[in-house]
């Protein structure tokens, strides 16, 4: 009821989470854990996912006593103009590159898997022209289209992963602790990052109604999100086998390859459109926080104008690497393993900075 | 490139010379009442070119008692003439009273005195009689407008098994007669307003005061008051002159012409408007729900209206993407059918030389053309169109090879399903949308599809009608009854959609229930 102009509610805020980082149980995100932490990677997503909760906390409490400051501003804010922007450069190459790096995967899926005869230029074209109108248009409108198809991607989802499931053999889980305990906690350790995107997100801090909805929503969003892609990793361990799992780039799109349900023998064609909606709006969303950043640190008010430019550079980046197949899954592990520390440890230091500043000072007066 | 089609007609326009017409026009309406009736006279017939004119009437005589001389005019085609000689006429001239006044001897309703020409024309043009005295500086004007047109009839376009049959005519009293027969309230206003210069047409913009948002009504008298244009005869063309995005697919305002719908629309606290010579009204704002919806669901049971609201969804779903799906699965995704439907595919597309997306666009092209003959054709041929169209066409395209026969099924059924959507607008813009999605599914097949599909769904959330998101209330949340692809238990619908911000949210207290 309390619509104000410019902002999303929690709905709109949780469907763009649900689905941006939802999406990651389709693409190669399971198999880079697969590769050292063999059949146990779930316990190292469930590490991962307790490792995350502390960057977070920290980064909810920052956010907390500066309600009206996106990321950015919170940077320049925190560590002064030049150490600022700085900081703020970093996340924007870190994200621009993940965000190149990811559509590249996404469109490699899609050129390797369904439409082996279409050029990968073609797919991608496409791809960067939908997601630009979809930055374009803003993120209450991408918040609104996640909103709306949130449920429908969900449902399938779920029903190809139960197919999967029932198809799959719980033997293959065992041994528990697969390669061993220490295998397991550094796979962990370098690839917490895999939920970096929950720093980035306080690029549209200000923009959820509420710093309670925002919050609430947080947490919502990545509960969901650590018990839906543990469950995949399981269930894709159950399917294939951790030795057959670990070659398989991309475990999804092999298991609705897979199986079958009824008399439909061949049920990826079905899946396809659901997965590549979600995959549209999370590249939206990406493309929009890449903007918003941009826009922050060069000081672009209508930073609208900025989408065709960036989504030529994306895909004129994303499909320069040749043999996309090996060197893009090589350099997101690279990415991941940089980001790792920085995503641990950033938010924390973000966290003292505050407190020696005295920030948190007025905190009790304001929750009031 | 919309941009540069407005400047080009924009500019074009410039260069047209104008003669302004309609201002030569006011300044000869632009006197006061004379004192001398010989003036007055000369000055009306002048206006209205007496005797060329032929409708407009003119007599001239005598007052019984004091013998002064009176002059009456009014355009007979639009005026009740048997009122006219009975109230007025008659009256004046049998009247034997020496002191009595022009208002007290007319019987009729009211009559009101005029000092500027302008006003007597006014009141000549809407059907009302004047009359000018000697020595008198006033005119006088008694209602006497009787306006031709159809009775109440059936609703033709938006039929309904279950509920109320009456549709709203030409003639917009008997349409505002029509709706405060459903609405029984001192608050719901009828204002009237000009908006059009040369012909003078009035619309109705009814709202309910303590419901309507204010702010909202102000919007909306204000874009109608803005409008500056010679004519607007009807509200479908109202509707085009004062909609924000002209060249958008979707419709923004809302068009019906069930009396009982605009009722409701206008108890949830909407603005309707409501016009002569237009047997509908414009509900605005309106959402993509209310294009979707018909009264009948809330007419029928809770299962029933729901049931109906599944197959309208469905419908529109098959409409848009059942071609489109044909083309991707059989040239992009054959690997999904299963091998029996696939051979059985393959065996009746064998001697088809086409590719699929041709033959689907052959196939729907010619569903558009007998679609649009048999609205045109006149009644008495349309069931040859029909046969002519489906058996002839249909069959002989399949003997022909053609066209495969599982094409027709596919084409009939998206034809057929675009039926259910009652409203017209919606129903123009899917089945032009379903040409998009073929277009899309033929060059890159479900990606494709699937594109068009996200950039619609977000086009689609970012239009407005009147400040109202599309798809509210289901995205951006709003307080509301929830009545969107599906609709709640007719008690437990309790509030006014909250993005209309009314005035009072609650349509029912908690009691409504016991």
């Amino acid at each position: 009821m309390k619509q104000t102009e410019g902002k999303i509610g929690i709905r709109e805020y949780v469907a763009i989470l649900l689905l941006a980082l939802g999406t990651k149980l389709t693409d190669d995100t399971p198999s880079l854990l697969y590769g050292t932490a063999k059949n146990s990677a779930w316990i190292s997503m469930l590490l991962i996912g307790i490792l995350t909760v502390v960057p977070i906390l920290f980064l909810l409490k920052v956010f907390s006593v500066h309600r009206n400051k996106n990321l950015h501003e919170l940077n320049l804010h925190l560590f002064g103009k030049v150490f600022g922007n700085i900081v703020s450069l970093g996340m924007l190459a870190f994200g621009f590159s993940a965000l190149v790096l990811d559509s590249a995967t996404y469109v490699n899926i899609i050129s390797n898997i369904y439409f082996t005869k279409t050029p990968p230029i073609a797919i991608y074209i496409i791809m960067g022209i939908v997601c630009g109108y979809g930055a374009k248009r803003g993120i209450q409108h991408i918040g609104s289209a996640a909103w709306i198809t949130l449920s429908y991607l969900k449902v399938t989802l779920a029903l190809a992963l139960f197919v999967a499931f029932t198809k799959g053999n719980s033997k293959f889980l065992f041994p528990l602790w697969g390669p061993g305990t220490k295998e397991i906690v550094k796979t962990a350790a370098s690839k917490m990052s895999i939920f970096a995107d929950f720093y980035f997100i306080g690029i549209i801090a200000p923009v959820v109604n509420s710093f309670k909805e925002f919050k609430k929503g947080t947490f919502i969003a990545f509960s969901f999100v650590l018990v839906e892609i543990t469950i995949a990793i399981i269930i894709y361990v159950m399917l294939f086998d951790f030795t057959s799992i670990e070659v398989i780039s991309y475990p999804f799109h092999e298991a609705i390859l897979y199986i079958s349900i009824g008399f439909l023998k061949n049920v990826e064609s079905i899946f396809l459109p659901f997965w590549l909606i979600a995959a549209f709006i999370r590249f939206s969303f990406y493309l929009y926080m890449v903007l918003v950043l941009f826009g922050g640190i060069f000081k672009i008010k209508e930073y609208e104008y900025l989408v065709p430019v960036m989504v030529v550079l994306i895909v004129f980046l994303g499909t320069s690497p040749q043999f996309a197949t090996y060197t893009v899954p090589y350099l997101r592990e690279q990415l991941l393993m940089i980001l790792s520390p920085i995503f641990f440890l950033l938010p924390c230091f973000m966290w003292l900075i505050a407190k020696v500043r005295g920030d948190f000072k007025n905190e009790v007066k304001k929750d009031m | 490139m919309f941009k540069l089609l407005k400047k080009l007609t924009g500019r074009k326009q410039k260069r047209i010379n104008f003669k302004d017409t309609l201002e030569k026009q006011s300044n000869q309406k632009d006197q006061s009442v004379s004192r001398q009736i010989d003036v007055n006279i000369e000055q009306i017939k002048k206006i209205y070119q007496f005797p060329d004119n032929k409708d407009v009437k003119f007599r001239e005589f005598r007052i019984g008692g004091t013998g002064k001389r009176v002059a009456i005019f009014f355009i007979s085609s639009i005026t009740d003439v048997r009122t006219i000689e009975d109230s007025a006429i008659k009256p004046l001239i049998q009247t034997t009273e020496i002191k009595a006044e022009i208002k007290e001897i007319l019987s009729t309703q009211n009559v009101t005195s005029l000092s500027e020409i302008k006003e007597v024309v006014t009141n000549i043009n809407t059907g009302n009689a004047v009359i000018f005295a000697d020595n008198a500086t006033k005119a006088y004007a008694f209602e006497c407008a009787n306006f031709q047109g159809r009775s109440v009839e059936r609703a033709e376009n938006e039929v309904l098994i279950k509920g109320s049959k009456e549709a709203l005519t030409e003639k917009v009293i008997v349409n505002l007669s029509l709706i405060r027969k459903r609405i029984k309230n001192e608050s719901l206003i009828a204002e009237s307003i000009t908006i059009s210069e040369r012909s003078q047409n009035e619309v109705f913009m009814l709202y309910i005061r303590n419901v309507a948002d204010d702010q909202l009504v102000g919007n909306i008298k204000n874009r109608l008051e803005t409008l500056n244009v010679d004519a607007i005869q009807n509200l479908s063309l109202l509707e085009q002159y004062i909609e924000e995005r002209s060249f958008s697919f979707f419709p923004s305002i809302l068009y019906s012409e069930r009396p009982d719908r605009a009722a409701s629309f206008l108890e949830d606290g909407h603005v309707v408007l409501l016009m002569d010579n237009s047997p509908d009204a414009l509900i605005l704002p309106a959402t993509f729900w209310s294009f979707f919806h018909t009264p009948e669901e809330h007419y029928l049971r809770f299962f029933f209206g729901n049931f109906v609201r599944l197959i309208r969804a469905s419908s529109m779903f098959i409409t848009i993407f059942i071609s489109a799906i044909y083309i991707a699965v059989t040239s992009y995704h054959s690997e999904m059918i299963p091998p029996d439907l696939l051979l059985a595919i393959a065996g009746s597309r064998e001697k088809v030389p086409f590719p699929v997306f041709f033959e689907i666009l052959l196939m729907e092209a010619a569903f558009e053309f007998i679609r649009e003959a048999g609205l045109r054709v006149p009644n008495p041929m349309g069931p040859t169109i029909g046969i002519v169209g489906a058996l002839i066409l249909g069959q002989a395209a399949v003997e022909a090879n053609i066209i495969s026969p599982i094409v027709i099924i596919v084409v009939a059924l998206s034809g057929l399903t675009s039926f259910t959507m009652s409203d017209i607008s919606l129903n123009y813009a899917l089945r032009i949308i379903r040409f998009l999605f073929i277009l899309s599914a033929g060059l890159f097949g479900i990606v494709g599809m699937t594109s068009l599909f996200a950039v619609g769904i977000f086009y689609l959330v970012s239009l407005k009608s009147f400040g109202v998101p599309y798809l509210a209330p289901m995205t951006p949340n709003f307080v509301s009854s929830g009545d969107t692809i599906f609709r709640r238990v007719l008690k437990n619908e309790k509030f006014r959609p909250g993005y209309l911000k009314p005035t009072d949210m609650k349509k029912k207290s908690n009691g409504a229930i016991k």
